[in-house]
């Protein structure tokens, strides 16, 4: 049984990758399969040398906008953005190897774990606007699982990058199907889109939700009730 | 047409404006709009420039029309600089024989960090004593607006909606109250997910008398 639904669940992945509305991901044997092979990764010691080019790009985009450059508060203002920029897209340069830090541990479990009310904050690719929800993530273990804290990581990995909630949402759960190869992953994210919100259509109270279902959760629709009704109660 | 802004710390800004009319000329309006598209092609390739340094494919079809979209966002999200008082008020001020509080609250607002270029939003909450006096309700909601869309710190922003309804109707008095979740704060830096700022200013008898500034934040803040 186990062998089987790892299996399926490998299968899935295959399947995910060969879809073309993802054929941006490309399976490439050097990186991991959830980093795009045309994605250049950023290492964390070019930041400090991009830094000035960024700072450049924020000044005159300070000054097209009609602002005064020299006043007080906007002094240091195109350093803050660009460093802050930097910081919001850190996940260009994390790998999933790296957070996961060998915290996977054989244990024989396998009902489902759920970590829900995970806060996610990301960048829309197409606006460079924020968005920003809850991502809620469940598991069933194969013999292995996995540091609770880890799934937030993974989140975080891929959340800090210019994201489209649909492409994160699969990056997530594939991110941990390849890690725990579980007998099934699900994630779901909810979340508002300030470029909706704050522009555009303007309607406050929108909120997107996205989901993935891997495996178990996508060939029994019992668990992934089971999973969806954990992960809504307050 | 290049605008000037400065703005001063008791709330008041100073706008440079070639054209003398309430609005622009023709002429200078068509020599606005090539400035204009100038200027966004301008902000575009910055952007542009943004997202290669980051480490992105600026060439991928995502990310294609990125810096447009950005470009025009942001000029949205400043697009308050090019607004006045006079144009948003429309004349909606009326003569009312009204002195009681009129209260406007849970005004939803969005602007931009000054500091970080990293959205805050929040609510607003406006009441004004009328001195015969009374204004549109809407154009409170039109003066947020035109305050917050721009590049702000929360303390200027309430000090200026204040003012500027101050300076608009002359009433008894004005009370501005701000509360706002700064994304400069939640998403980078210190990352308190649920911390929010307070601002607020009191002019006239919202200052003077703590009876009708206690009035008032029953009416809006307490549930």
């Amino acid at each position: 049984m186990n062998g089987h639904c790892n299996v399926k669940v490998n299968d899935t992945v295959e399947d995910f990758h060969g879809n073309n509305s993802f054929s941006d991901l490309l399976i490439d044997s050097k990186k991991s399969v959830v980093h795009r092979k045309h994605e250049t990764s950023r290492k964390k010691d070019e930041d400090q040398s991009r830094l000035p080019a960024i700072e450049a790009a924020y000044t005159s985009i300070l000054r097209e906008l009609g602002e005064d450059t020299d006043r007080q508060g906007l002094l240091r203002t195109p350093q803050r953005a660009a460093k802050a920029m930097q910081f919001l897209t850190k996940g260009y340069h994390e790998t999933i190897e790296d957070i996961l830090n060998n915290a996977i541990f054989d244990e024989d479990h396998d009902e489902m774990v759920i970590v829900k009310n995970i806060d996610v904050f990301s960048l829309c690719e197409h606006h460079l606007v924020p968005f920003f929800g809850k991502v809620h993530i469940g598991y069933i273990p194969n013999k292995k699982v996995v540091g609770l804290s880890k799934l937030a990581r993974i989140v975080e990995i891929f959340s800090r990058r210019l994201q489209v909630q649909e492409r994160l949402t699969k990056q997530i759960a594939v991110g941990i199907s390849e890690a725990l190869q579980p007998k099934g992953v699900a994630v779901v994210i909810e979340a508002s889109h300030m470029c909706m919100v704050m522009r555009g259509v303007q309607k406050m109270n929108s909120r997107t939700v996205t989901s993935t279902m891997l495996g178990i959760y996508l060939e029994d629709p019992k668990t992934r009730e089971e999973f969806l009704t954990l992960s809504r109660s307050v | 047409m290049e605008y000037q802004h400065d703005v001063e710390i008791n709330g008041e800004d100073k706008y440079q404006n070639i054209c003398k009319h309430n609005g622009l000329c023709k002429k200078e309006k068509d020599s606005k709009d090539d400035t204009d598209s100038n200027k966004l092609s301008h902000i575009e390739k910055a952007y542009t420039t943004i997202l290669s340094e980051l480490g992105e494919d600026v060439d991928r079809e995502g990310l294609r029309r990125t810096p447009l979209r950005a470009a025009k966002a942001m000029e949205f999200f400043t697009k308050g600089y090019k607004e006045t008082i006079q144009d948003i008020l429309n004349d909606a001020i009326f003569d009312e024989d009204h002195d009681e509080m009129v209260i406007v609250k849970d005004i939803d607002l969005f602007s931009l960090c000054e500091h970080h270029l990293v959205p805050f939003f929040g609510k607003a909450h406006i009441a004004y004593l009328p001195n015969k006096k009374v204004v549109g309700l809407s154009k409170l909601a039109r003066i947020v607006e035109i305050y917050s869309r721009r590049l702000q710190v929360q303390e200027r922003l309430t000090k200026q909606i204040a003012s500027a309804i101050s300076e608009a109707l002359e009433p008894a008095g004005v009370a501005v109250v701000i509360e706002a979740v700064h994304m400069c704060m939640v998403m980078r830096g210190v990352q308190k997910i649920n911390a929010s700022t307070v601002t607020s200013v009191m002019l006239g008898t919202f200052q003077d008398n703590p009876i009708t500034r206690k009035e008032f934040l029953d009416l809006t803040i307490r549930k």
